[in-house]
Parts: structure tokens; sequence; C-alpha cells
């Protein structure tokens, strides 16, 4: 998958770059507007990360040029500015998906994963955690073959994201980053992490155990998947 | 309305004046005409060896003349009132005296009027004043009347359009108060330039802080990418990922409070939209599908009674949805161990009232009144993670929709927070 990063902070575009890379996307990245809008009219892109706070060109304008000559591209707002209607605008111009800074690069794949799956309609994404089904589209998880109920939306939103950052180390700040970031609140570190991860193994202990939900002692929680 | 006052209280004087005025002119012209006819005809025409000419009106002596030779000789020219005895009765008259001469005699004429003759006349004069006086005065306020509904008017409608209800950012553009009165035009492009003033500087201010997140946020964004690709590394030991940890802990700290204070920022600068419907009861239960894990964690129980049919018109449900949950958020915070929740939604003398109480530690009496100032902590609360902004952003909120919030609070026992809605807000049951 080819990405293209317009970024004009060059040490966040590297830190970008990096994980894309580690995560087996082909990166390019440029710091202004000018080079952006000729890569985007000369190359094919799967896809591109825009950041609105271009020094030199208006960010919305590449998005309609991304729209012009790659059509296919997935297009992905950046953005620190705080303006609201900026949000409505970008989304209304084409733009797939917004994130704003400061993001965290794992929520930048899942959202790029979920852009994915949603364009080319992958079906049957079922995805197999030693006795346990887990499945992405139906939202989902079942043992061999019995539906597991009463698994609830932020429990099955941990397991998912999880799973799409398989064999990494997340730590409660991401995971509670991902299942409670658009709230505002007054905790910064409140964590009920724990708590959800505790229900998730009482509910999935009763048919058998989930050994591939692993503890990583002072750090976190992470699925192991060997592959 | 001194002079008007004045006038009246003044008014029988003048009119007594301007008549007793008018008699003396008459007796003067009386006096010319009798003075011309003995001029003319010779003194003999009145007096005759001797006698006295006297004549006055027969029945009710209302005015007299009278001629006789001056015992005294003297020059009287005057006019005073006095009584004279006539036929019988005692009679006040205002009386002309007048002495002249013809050969070598000293002639004395007397031309009277009675005073009561005067008065009668004084009195209607009196009252037809009074009455065109009265007439003016009701001139005078029909003309205020109009002067202020007609030609005031696009004073009164600067001051409704441009003054009162001006709201900050405005968002219709300047409309020129209708008015061929120059003064007018001057004072409503000048409200205007001062509103443009004030704009300006509010959207200085939102500039700024759309910059200065901007400013912040970049570097934020830089430190956690850079933290999240350390973690992903296989080479780095897990003694140092711990320590890792506590620096991702720190940054996002400093990230909730950036974006909470942008938050109250944006929505303090107007710039959410209230256009959403929601369903109160709905909104209540996807608060506690998302707080659940929470109330579990303390095993507080948590009933909510809110009728069916409150829906919310013209609200931001994201806002809203934020108002509710730091409330029920400090309900358990701030609850003990097994403690109760109760969200009531209730219509108390016509306003619709959402009251959440917990059976939390409460709140003293002397810091009530602080509780929803940024950044202020107290030293009671429990709960050290916490940095206060989590009332100011129930404050704005509600603010942002008009809606009054009451707090009532007992330390050691628990807490109740009322949340008033707006008529307009809630929509009118069918």
């Amino acid at each position: 998958m080819n990405v293209l990063i317009v970024e004009d902070e060059r040490a966040l575009t590297t830190e970008m770059e990096l994980f894309l890379q580690s995560n087996n996307y082909l990166c390019e990245t440029c710091y202004n507007g000018a080079t952006a809008s000729e890569k985007i009219a000369t190359n094919l892109y799967d896809f591109i990360l825009i950041d609105l706070g271009l020094p030199d060109y208006e960010g919305l304008d590449l998005l309609k040029e991304a729209k012009k000559h790659n059509p296919e591209a997935t297009c992905i707002i950046l953005t620190a500015r705080a303006a609201v209607d900026d949000r409505i605008k970008g989304l209304d111009l084409g733009a797939d998906d917004y994130l704003s800074k400061p993001f965290s690069l794992l929520e930048l794949q899942s959202r790029m994963q979920a852009i994915t799956r949603r364009k080319f309609g992958l079906k049957n994404a079922i995805v197999a955690l030693g006795n346990f089904n887990i499945d992405l589209t139906n939202r989902s998880i079942s043992f061999k073959d019995i539906p597991i109920n009463g698994i609830t939306k932020k429990e099955f939103d941990l397991v998912a994201y999880m799973l799409l950052h398989k064999n990494r180390t997340l730590t409660r700040s991401q995971l509670s980053e991902h299942i409670w970031g658009s709230l505002v609140n007054d905790d910064y570190d409140s964590n009920y992490i724990d708590a959800h991860i505790k229900n998730i193994r009482k509910k999935l202990n009763v048919f058998d155990t989930p050994d591939w939900l692993e503890t990583v002692r002072g750090l976190g929680y992470r699925i192991n998947i060997n592959s | 309305m001194v002079i008007v006052v004045l006038f009246v209280l003044l008014l029988p004087v003048l009119i007594r004046d301007i008549n007793r005025k008018y008699t003396d002119n008459w007796l003067h012209r009386q006096k010319d005409k009798v003075l011309q006819t003995v001029r003319s005809q010779g003194i003999e025409k009145y007096i005759q060896n001797g006698e006295g000419f006297g004549s006055y009106n027969a029945l009710l002596k209302e005015e007299y003349v009278s001629m006789d030779v001056d015992s005294v000789d003297r020059s009287l020219d005057t006019i005073v009132n006095e009584r004279r005895l006539v036929e019988g009765d005692t009679i006040q008259y205002r009386i002309l005296s007048h002495n002249f001469r013809i050969g070598k005699k000293n002639y004395l004429l007397e031309i009277g009027k009675s005073i009561d003759t005067i008065n009668e006349t004084t009195a209607p004069l009196q009252n037809i004043a009074f009455e065109i006086l009265l007439g003016m005065v009701l001139l005078t306020i029909l003309a205020d009347q109009f002067y202020s509904t007609y030609v005031l008017r696009p004073l009164g409608r600067i001051i409704r359009t441009k003054l009162i209800g001006q709201k900050f950012p405005s968002r219709t553009p300047y409309r020129k108060v209708v008015t061929s009165t120059t003064d007018f035009a001057y004072l409503d492009i000048s409200i205007y330039k001062m509103m443009q003033t004030i704009e300006n500087t509010f959207q200085k201010e939102r500039e700024f802080i759309s910059n200065a997140s901007h400013e912040l946020m970049t570097p934020i964004s830089i430190m956690q990418s850079k933290i999240e690709n350390m973690f992903g590394r296989e080479d780095i030991n897990d003694e140092v990922k711990e320590r890792l940890l506590e620096f991702q802990r720190i940054l996002n700290r400093l990230k909730s409070i950036t974006k909470t204070l942008l938050l109250i920022s944006q929505i303090e600068n107007e710039q959410f939209l209230k256009e959403d419907h929601v369903q109160v009861g709905d909104l209540l239960q996807e608060v506690y599908d998302e707080i659940s894990i929470r109330l579990q964690e303390k095993n507080i129980n948590c009933e909510i009674n809110v009728p069916a049919d409150w829906e919310l018109e013209q609200v931001n449900k994201f806002l809203l949805f934020n108002l509710v949950f730091n409330l029920v958020n400090n309900a358990i915070k701030y609850n003990k161990e097994n403690g109760s929740i109760w969200i009531v939604g209730a219509k108390v003398d016509k306003h619709y009232i959402l009251s959440i109480t917990d059976t939390g530690i409460g709140i003293d009496a002397e810091q009530l009144p602080h509780i929803f100032n940024r950044f202020k902590k107290f030293s009671k609360s429990l709960q050290q993670d916490s940095f206060g902004l989590g009332l100011p952003i129930v404050r704005s909120i509600a603010d942002f929709h008009r809606i009054q919030i009451e707090v009532e609070s007992e330390a050691g026992l628990g807490s109740t927070f009322r949340l008033i809605f707006p008529d307009e807000a809630l929509k009118k049951e069918k």
C-alpha cells in the first residue's frame, strides 16, 4: 500500500513514516503543499494523509486536487486546528476520515484499516484466536460455533483494537484513548481498562481459557497470534 | 410641567388683572364721552341751579354716573374701589373720579361700575382660559406621543436590533436602520463600528485559541508518536518501557488539559452548532453504558427515572453527553463504595428539571460557590487524578444551552446537581 504523508512538521512526519513502514506500508513524504500537489498529480496512492495547517497551501485545496487526480485514494485529514467546521468542510469535500492532533499512531492505523475494509467490502473478516472466532464485520465473538452473548460494545472494541495491533503491547493509556478518546473529561489517569479486561476474561473463561490475551506486567496488554 | 402648574396657579390673578385694566379703560372712555358732551353742550345739560346730576341703572345699580360742583379745590383723576350708598344699598364700586373746571367752578365727575359685575365677567373668562390651557396640554401630550412613536422610531429600532440581544459572534450582516434623520444614521453607524471592534476582538481571540492550540498540539503529537514508536521496538527492554509509560501518562495529562481548555474556549466562542434532537432517556442510557464499568467497580447502584417523552430540541448532542457524563462521573468518583445515584426528571412549577443525586462525600458550604472555577481543586477531594476542569466544562456547556444549574450539598451526605432546562429547549408533549 502506497501512502503519501503531507505534513510540514518534519519530526512528526518521520515518526509516522517509521510507524507505517514497520506495518508494511510504502511511504512517501513531503513537507509542503507545492511538492504534494505535484506528487498527487503524477503518482497514484492508496492513502493520502493531509495536514491542514500547511504553510504554503490551503490543505482543503490539496484535498480537492487529490480527489481529482487520485480518486481511488483514501484521504485522511490531520489537523491541529481548533475550528469545528473544518471537520465538516473536510468531510464534505470527500475526506474519508478526520484525525485531530495529537492522535495516536495506533489510532491512525486502525482508521486506515477500517476504511480499507469498508472500501473493499471485506466480508467474513473472521479471525481465529485459539478456539474463539472474532467476527469483525458483525462485531461478535463465538466459541467454535457457539455465539457468546453479553460482550459489550466497549469490550468488543478493546479486543478488536488489540487484534488489529496483534503481537504488540498496548498500554492502558493507548487503550483508553481508543475507547474513550472523544470524551472530554476531568480524569487523565483513571483507568477502567483493567476492569474491562477482567470482564472479558470472565465471559470467555466460561468456554475456554483465552490464553492469547496476555497481561504484560507493568506495561499493558496484548493479543498474541503466532502466524 | 412646572410652567403649566405655575400658569394654572397664576391664572385667576392674571384674569383679574386683565379684567381690571379693561374696566379702567372702559371708565376712561365713559369719562371722555361725558367730558365731550359737557364741552359741546355745556355743563347745563347736567347741572342746573347748582343741583348735582346722578344717574344709575335703576334695578341692579351696576353702573352709575354723578356730577357735582366740588366743594374742595383739587384736581383728582383716580380710579379706586370704594363703597357708595345708592338708594339705601351699599355697593362696592370701582370708581373713576375726575375733576374738571368750567368757568370758575370746579366739578367732580364720578363714574362707577359695581365690582360684582366685574367679577361676573371674570369667572367665565377664567373658565375659558382654563379650558384652552387644558386643550393645549392635551395637544402637547399627543404631539409628544407622535414624536416618540413616529419620529423617534428609528432610535428604538437601533436600540432593539443593534444593542439589546446582540450576541457574539454576530452571524447577521449589518443592516442599515431606515431613517431620514442624520443623527440617527450617525448613531447607527457608530454603534455598528463599535460592535465591529468588539467582534474583531472576539475574532482575534478565536484565532489566538486556534493558533495556540495548533502550536501546543503539534509538539504533543510529535512526543506521543515518538513514545509509541519506541514502545513498538523490540530492542528496548521492559524496564525502559516502564519508564516510558510514566512519560506517556504525563503526556496524556498535558493532552487532556489542553483539549479540555480548548473545548471550553470553543464552547464560549459559540463554535458549536445546536441542531440536534435528543431523547433524554436515550442520552442517559448512553451515558450509563459508557460509565457502567465505573459503577461496577465501586458497586454503586444507579437509578434512572426520566419520562419517556422528554425530548430536547436545538441542542448539541456531543456537548450534552459530555455534560451529563461529567456530572454522573463525579457522582461516582466522589461516592462511597456501595453508594447510590439517582437520576430523576421531573416537572416542577412548569420547569423541566433533571436532578442527579449521589450519596457521596458532599461539598462543604464554603467551597460550594467555587466549584465551577477552573483548576479549583479541593483538599478534601479524594481523587488525585483530576485537574479541576470537570465542572467548568459542565458550566460552559450548560450556559451554551441556557440550562441553569443548581447545586445542593451536605458534607458527608451527598450532593444534588439540578439542571433546569429552558422552555424552548424542551419539545412540548403532544
